[in-house]
């Protein structure tokens, strides 16, 4: 009967509810949205880059990490690499040899990282292969082919067929050289990336350095998850038993501790837009709350004259209150969802922001993610602070004796 | 089973330079059964003594002895619940819950003793017939006349069962006609059940219906006759 008498009291002034209801709903749908829009944006972020920077685990000598010098080459890769072959949930792995050169076409050149890749290993690894946009990924035939970014191509003024001359310090830290032919042109979600990175075969790179071995060893795991490198832990520390002391061996996160800090900021993030948002929620919910018990004054006095008890009468109001945030928060969080999932399908076009996004590798259209778990935090949020928003106008009540709550003129 | 008062006293205003004394020394005795109407104009203190006899208000000094207890000394909780099981209350302005129909309003005083819910039900009804309401039983009280609202109040009052019935003007808002058939009612219902009313009032036709009138004027007992 408490909570009959609870929803009907909270029904008798349509209008007041239903103007409080609507503002959570909006209010609600808003951040929910937001909270969608940061989550795509960061969650875009960073599969992005372990897609195509850091895949989930890598591993490098020691000192390469550090000083990239051309012989510091992993020792015995090929151990790694049997071992990779064992485990369930190695998807592919790519062993790179990389060295910082530059490239030079016949209007100008630039400094780059030249990425000598095993042609298929590398495209099963990162999307590089998909993503050219004009020619075609590296050929295992021919001599001296090159991928460049469509950015790179721009600056150096190069097309499919165009000859560049790649150089950089051999092993002998002599300066070495080879001229190279533009097979293909990429383009990646990360125009800073696009910016210092040109791929060659492995092969070639190593004819010319002098020297054979990989730097880099890149292993692609069988995780959806870009919220926790937990599978990445796993796997980096088998690698860690079977491989030497003198190779390093680090998790997505350990190789670029931004992305970590962009997850473990996102739920504070988002606990702040929600937290403003309930802030001014539950202002609004004790001003209806006061009113709405504060005109019944003289109806509590008769429930305490007729025999209430003072614990009922406050869950009474309690009732009310959590009625009015279970009823405001399941609104909001239905639109939300319908919201959320057409924005799935649609996405968001990030239009002139995308050129600034793009240098922290987000595409140009987002797509809200917002997790079960938020949207069940949500709602428990939004009703205790709905509950707690009651406290006050229902000790107001509880202080006052009947004869003097039936007293009240109001 | 009786209601005792002794040197009741009831000052409003105690501290400051102008208290009001509401009641005044009063030493009263109403015994079980009885149907009392309690009168005087307009301030002479009878809703006062209403509300400390039925333990609604603290008096300021005296006793209220309730079949032996002194509810004055009662704690909160302890009072609500002597209340709840003894005492019944009609007031003037009706006082039900708008948003419950007529038989939920009898309905949720009974549920607050904790009587299972068939129980309620079937009582609630038995007694919205007897006050006349059967075929009203789901109305909401904004959809009843004012002498229906006070039928209703009447059912809610003697839902609990209680022994004692204290009234406070109840007969004020109502036409001739209303408040003749509620008085029916009501004598009815103190006869055949034993049921003990206490009326505040100022109206003659409720005074001439009373076994025994109490006269107050400015906080005092000024008269007490059987009839």
């Amino acid at each position: 009967m408490l909570i009959k008498l609870a929803w009907r009291n909270l029904w008798r002034n349509k209008l007041r509810t239903s103007i409080m209801l609507s503002a959570m709903a909006f209010g609600l749908i808003g951040v929910v949205t937001m909270i969608g829009f940061m989550n795509g944006m960061y969650g875009n972020m960073i599969d992005n880059a372990i897609s195509w920077q850091t895949s989930h685990v890598q591993v490098h000598h020691q000192g390469f990490v550090d000083n990239p010098e051309i012989n510091l080459t992993i020792v015995e890769p090929e151990r790694i690499t049997a071992d990779l072959a064992k485990m369930s949930e190695v998807i592919a792995w790519s062993e790179r040899f990389i060295v910082d050169g530059m490239v030079a076409s016949a209007r100008s050149s630039r400094g780059v990282r030249i990425n000598g890749v095993d042609i298929d290993a590398e495209a099963r690894v990162t999307p590089i292969a998909t993503s050219v946009k004009a020619g075609s990924w590296l050929p295992s035939e021919g001599r001296h082919p090159v991928v460049v970014s469509s950015k790179t191509a721009q600056r150096l003024r190069l097309k499919l067929g165009s000859k560049v001359v790649i150089t950089f310090s051999d092993a002998d830290k002599d300066v070495t050289g080879a001229a190279f032919r533009v097979s293909g042109i990429f383009s990646t979600p990360s125009t800073s990336f696009d910016d210092g990175n040109i791929y060659v075969r492995r092969s070639d790179l190593m004819a010319m350095a002098g020297i054979e071995g990989s730097h880099e060893i890149a292993v692609l795991l069988d995780d959806s998850n870009s919220m926790s490198n937990a599978l990445a832990i796993m796997v980096r520390d088998k690698i860690r038993l079977i491989t030497s002391n003198e190779n390093s061996v680090r998790d997505w996160q350990q190789i670029q501790p931004m992305l970590a800090s962009i997850i473990a900021q996102m739920g504070p993030s988002n606990a702040i837009l929600l937290g403003i948002f309930v802030s001014a929620m539950g202002f609004g919910v004790v001003n209806i709350m006061l009113m709405s018990v504060f005109e019944r004054t003289r109806e509590f006095g008769v429930l305490m004259a007729v025999g209430m008890q003072k614990h009922k009468v406050f869950a009474l109001i309690i009732f009310e209150t959590s009625l009015l945030g279970v009823t405001g928060a399941t609104l909001g969080l239905v639109s939300s969802l319908a919201l959320v999932e057409l924005l799935q399908i649609t996405g968001i076009p990030l239009g002139n922001m995308a050129e600034g996004l793009g240098a922290f590798g987000v595409d140009t259209t987002l797509y809200p993610q917002v997790a079960a778990s938020e949207y069940r935090y949500i709602f428990i949020t939004v009703v205790l602070v709905c509950v707690l928003a009651a406290l006050y106008p229902a000790r107001q009540i509880l202080k006052q004796r009947p004869v003097d709550a039936m007293a009240e003129k109001h | 089973m009786s209601i005792q008062t002794t040197q009741l006293r009831k000052t409003y205003n105690q501290d400051t330079d102008f208290p009001v004394h509401a009641v005044k020394q009063l030493d009263l005795n109403i015994e079980q059964g009885e149907f009392v109407a309690v009168m005087g104009p307009s301030g002479s203190g009878k809703t006062t003594l209403l509300n400390m006899i039925g333990g609604i208000d603290i008096p300021s000094a005296g006793t209220v002895v309730i079949d032996g207890i002194d509810i004055c000394s009662l704690k909160d909780q302890a009072l609500i619940a002597f209340r709840r099981d003894n005492i019944g209350f009609i007031f003037q302005d009706y006082s039900l819950l708008p948003v419950l129909t007529a038989l939920e309003n009898v309905e949720f005083v009974m549920q607050l003793q904790g009587h299972s819910e068939k129980e309620c039900r079937e009582r609630a009804i038995a007694l919205l017939n007897q006050v006349g309401l059967g075929d009203q039983l789901h109305k909401i009280p904004s959809k009843l006349s004012g002498g229906q609202q006070q039928r209703v109040a009447v059912a809610r009052a003697l839902a609990p069962s209680p022994r004692f019935v204290m009234a406070d003007e109840p007969t004020a808002n109502l036409d001739a006609k209303s408040t003749a058939e509620l008085l029916d009612i009501m004598q009815q219902l103190n006869e055949k059940e034993g049921t003990t009313f206490i009326f505040s009032t100022h109206d003659p036709r409720v005074i001439k219906r009373a076994r025994r009138v109490i006269v107050f004027e400015d906080g005092q007992l000024t008269e007490d006759r059987v009839q």
